[in-house]
């Protein structure tokens, strides 16, 4: 019994932490600019759609120095953009289409625990149609990844990962339609590093990517 | 258009400077490996960033933002994201995050179209509109009525997320909690959903 009492204690305390944190953090706030909360809750302009890994380590404002009102995000296992998920696909087109943000970021991170339980031969239930994905895009780059060993070709998979991502990005009638219209949104292929805290861009080209992809999965008329 | 890209990259260069002075080997910690023991499912809004309106550090919460933080049953991202944070990570608390002013909760007042996609997405918020006409109805306008709105559709993830095999199992095995709870944008704060406790006045779900 004294241990569930401690166990509660933890968690009470554990939970009570954030509420803490936050107060200091909207005090701080307030103190610096006393309109800072009336301002935001007017709406929000985002110049940036994020969309990157669930894994905790990656907070995407906090790594990109930006501070409420400036990223919409989206994040999920792996940073996966599939055709069907209507859970994607929305904040896609709520972000392109209702906000006009200019620029879209797919971000991949290595050492991605997703990636490495799609490489995994084991069930993992509900996960294996999710992960399904990444076995895919294995396979349209088997040749390449086949040549490399151990960590290098993970993190090898990690990058062609989010260039595939920022491919179906760009497959979605939301970004082609406005995209033609505007000259934006444009999508960036980005990895980060915990080795070095830095993100990495892979130079998705995305004019080049945009007009090859439409031979195919043209949506624009 | 590159200045603004510009700006999250140089913003990134200034986060892993500052970092390292203060704790050079921050990054090598982290790269071992992940234990959060909180799971966020918060809005895609770009007004509420969890980690700092937490004052969180990374790799403290395990993170899914979507449009209006819905949990529907049936939606494999979001139940991706449940069943690695609970089975695979084991996180201790499951919170979902609603807010004041949102987007999501504002446009499900009503039925104006916002495309195809996203109104497949909204349609389960819209129908808890519905099913609470006569209590929204009653209140002052649509500020408050979005805010309710808000608050009805954590409760509903939450009730959605009850039923997550993997959840029903680390609630009974381990003692898992799945907390609701409003951010007020207008005030900066977190506010605890009574309703998705037991009397227990922290929003605390336990099987019991």
């Amino acid at each position: 019994m004294a241990e569930k009492a401690q166990v509660k204690k933890y968690l009470q305390e554990s939970h009570d932490k954030i509420f803490e944190n936050n107060r200091k953090w909207a005090d701080a706030q307030s103190a610096k600019d006393p309109q800072f909360f009336e301002e935001l809750s007017k709406g929000q302009s985002p110049n940036y759609l994020w969309i990157g890994c669930a894994d905790s380590r990656i907070p995407a404002e906090a790594i990109t120095g930006l501070g409420p009102g400036e990223m919409f995000i989206h994040r999920n296992i792996a940073n996966l953009v599939c055709n069907v998920d209507l859970n994607a696909m929305s904040v896609v087109e709520y972000a392109v289409s209702h906000l006009k943000v200019k620029h879209i970021i797919v971000c991949g991170h290595y050492g991605c625990g997703g990636v490495k339980a799609a490489m995994t031969p084991q069930d993992l239930g509900i996960l294996n149609p999710w992960l399904r994905n990444i076995r895919d895009v294995y396979r349209l780059h088997e040749k390449e990844l086949d040549t490399l060993e151990g960590e290098a070709k993970y993190d090898r998979l990690v990058e062609l990962n989010v260039l595939e991502q920022c491919r179906n990005v760009m497959k979605t009638a939301a970004v082609q339609k406005c995209f033609a219209e505007n000259e934006f949104p444009v999508v960036h292929g980005w990895v980060f590093g915990f080795k070095d805290g830095l993100l990495k861009d892979l130079k998705f080209d995305h004019a080049a990517t945009l007009k090859d992809i439409q031979k195919i999965y043209n949506l624009t008329s | 258009m590159t200045d603004v890209l510009d700006h999250i990259l140089t913003g990134n260069r200034h986060y892993r400077n500052q970092t390292l002075t203060h704790d050079p080997t921050f990054f090598d910690t982290l790269s071992k490996g992940q234990s959060p023991s909180v799971l966020w499912i918060g809005c895609a809004d770009s007004r509420i960033p969890e980690t700092t309106i937490c004052a969180s550090q990374p790799g403290e919460l395990f993170v899914h933002r979507n449009i209006a933080n819905c949990v529907h049953a049936g939606d494999i991202n979001a139940a991706s994201v449940v069943e690695y944070a609970v089975t695979h990570l084991k996180v201790k608390k499951v919170v979902v995050c609603g807010h004041t002013s949102c987007g999501g909760a504002v446009a499900s007042l009503g039925d104006a179209e916002l495309g195809e996609v996203l109104d497949s997405w909204l349609h389960p918020v819209r129908e808890l509109r519905r099913k609470h006409k006569s209590e929204l109805d009653a209140l002052p306008d649509d500020n408050a009525r979005a805010v309710r709105v808000a608050e009805l559709n954590v409760r509903q993830s939450i009730e959605v997320l009850r039923r997550h095999p993997a959840v029903r199992r680390a609630a009974s095995d381990r003692g898992l909690t799945v907390h609701g709870l409003i951010y007020d944008l207008g005030l900066g704060e977190l506010r605890v959903l009574e309703e998705s406790g037991k009397g227990k006045g922290n929003g605390l779900w336990s099987p019991n």
